[in-house]
């Protein structure tokens, strides 16, 4: 065979080779040459890559400074108690340094704050002291209710309501004047508080307990919701209110009620007064006519839609 | 020396024959030599088609089969996906500390980084699949679904950081916005569905198969 003889096939190879892989593919619009465009070059998989640890806030010292605060308030067996709560000088310098948020979604986390959880856990195990008598209990919730009830009322817009004699420094202007949702530990370090402020601090201390609440928020108050699944005491000379959320009932708790007496002669703060689960009857018009918006105060946004629906294979896989 | 045009012959060398002088050959075909060539050139063309036809439908089934794998492999990761959804959704939060609601929202937010990033490989991958024309509405729809799922991680890590920021109204319109997503891809799934049963029937008519119905 001469040379002659192979350069014809060698032609016709080159010639099926450009056209199997330059103008087909040129005509079809795929890629040019051996590449396939099934065969995307997209590297690994996506792995989970899980989120990192949070470093753990420095617990505040021992041996720091402390506001240390005396309370007096009537139990439910009638007894008149002193309780003394101590609250680092330091966390309540934080508190005020933090930011507020006017949302009621927001404000569960000032209920349940980490750093005033110990301090909120010390003073519930005080006020009602666990019991080994199951009955008991009922004693001990409204041991906690009856403490902040009878803790002053002052208003946010009054600078008495706050250690340092000045409104904080992230305090919230309104239309109506000042919003500032305290966290418990402010309320306990100045020993007053308005009704947001009581519910938060109720909330925390039951939470201690473990009793699930909401707050309850009216146009011009708030008080909180307390679960239960029944409440009707022999004594009650009322309707006990409770408003459904979710499929669960939350008895009506006020944090504030009072008769209008001043704590004393030079203050504009008033001495507030005991008030049973579910009682309105003393309560403010809006509580009694309204219906309140429920704030869980453990608020996580869930969705609603999230299952992956499994998709058949093409040519008969499952 | 001249020479004749006409002619074209040096004096003295060999001489050249006219044109009308040349004789083209003879060629004697047989019946039996014909008939072979007629037959030769008949099974070429023969095997010429069937092998072609053969090999277009080797290739539709390669492409069916690659994108089929695609799919697989998309379904197994976001199976993955799904299990870690499960695991969260699942997770009580009536007890929760604040320290541990954000550590939940922070593994929501990780999640749907996972989804994001898991819809955002395969959607890229099944997209780039050359198939059989019957089964591009199948294909389409799948990547219609993945860009859905992809869209509603990507709200779910919008809420997070909503969430971060203490902005729980923003939080929550991002999760209606998720919701309305995840509803958006669990139609395509449902138009995938449909398109991929279309395609396995017509191609099963032209096999002359039977399908048999979608599992209630």
């Amino acid at each position: 065979m001469e040379w002659k003889d192979v350069f014809p096939v060698i032609a016709g190879a080159v010639v099926i080779l450009a056209v199997a892989l330059v103008v087909k593919p040129a005509l079809l619009g795929e890629p040019i040459g051996f590449g396939s465009r099934g065969l995307v070059p997209a590297g690994d998989p996506p792995a989970y890559v899980p989120p990192a640890p949070v470093p753990t806030a420095t617990p505040f010292p021992d041996d720091g400074k402390v506001y240390t605060r005396n309370f007096r308030w009537t139990a439910i067996d009638g007894g008149v108690q002193t309780t003394q709560v101590t609250v680092p000088e330091a966390l309540l310098r934080e508190r005020r340094e933090t930011l507020r948020i006017s949302e009621y979604f927001a404000w569960g986390e000032y209920a349940f704050a980490d750093a005033d959880r110990p301090i909120l856990e010390d003073l519930a195990r005080e006020i009602a002291p666990p019991a080994a008598n199951p009955d008991e209990g009922y004693f001990r919730l409204m041991n906690i209710v009856f403490f902040v009830q009878q803790i002053p009322y002052d208003k946010d817009d009054n600078t008495t309501s706050y250690v340092e004699g000045a409104l904080p420094p992230h305090a919230i202007y309104k239309k109506g004047g000042v919003e500032y949702p305290k966290y418990p530990v402010e309320m306990l370090v100045d020993g007053r508080g308005d009704c947001e402020d009581a519910a938060i601090l109720m909330g925390g201390l039951l939470d201690a307990l473990g009793y699930d609440t909401v707050l309850l928020a009216y146009s011009d108050h708030m008080a909180l919701g307390i679960r239960m699944n029944e409440f009707n005491p022999y004594y009650a000379k009322y309707t006990p209110r409770y408003f459904e959320h979710e499929g669960k009932h939350y008895y009506f708790i006020e944090g504030t009620i009072f008769d209008g007496y001043c704590v004393s002669p030079d203050s504009i703060a008033v001495q507030g007064k005991p008030n049973p689960i579910g009682d309105t009857q003393d309560s403010l018009p809006s509580v009694r006519s309204e219906t309140p918006q429920i704030v869980p105060l453990r608020y996580i946004p869930e969705p609603g839609e999230y299952r992956i629906r499994p998709a058949r294979l093409p040519g008969g896989g499952a | 020396m001249s020479m004749d045009p006409d002619t074209p012959e040096p004096s003295g060398g060999p001489k050249i024959p006219k044109l009308p002088d040349l004789k083209i050959p003879k060629v004697t075909v047989t019946r039996k030599q014909a008939l072979t060539a007629a037959g030769t050139a008949i099974f070429v063309v023969v095997v010429a088609v069937i092998g072609g036809a053969i090999l277009l439908n080797y290739t539709a089934d390669q492409q069916v089969a690659a994108f089929s794998s695609h799919v697989a492999a998309s379904e197994a990761d976001l199976f993955l996906v799904s299990g870690k959804i499960t695991v969260h959704m699942r997770t009580p939060t009536n007890d929760l500390s604040v320290a541990e609601c954000d550590a939940h929202m922070r593994e929501f937010a990780a999640i749907a980084r996972y989804g994001r990033d898991v819809t955002a490989y395969h959607r890229q991958i099944v997209a780039a699949d050359t198939i059989p024309e019957a089964y591009t509405g199948a294909q389409s729809a799948y990547v219609r679904a993945l860009d859905n799922l992809n869209r509603a991680f990507t709200f779910w890590s919008s809420a997070a950081g909503a969430y971060e920021m203490r902005d729980y109204a923003a939080a929550n319109r991002n999760l209606a916005d998720a919701d309305e997503a995840w509803r958006a891809y669990a139609a395509a799934i449902g138009d995938y569905d449909r398109e991929l049963r279309a395609a396995e029937e017509e191609g099963a008519e032209e096999a002359g198969e039977s399908i048999p119905p979608p599992p209630a």
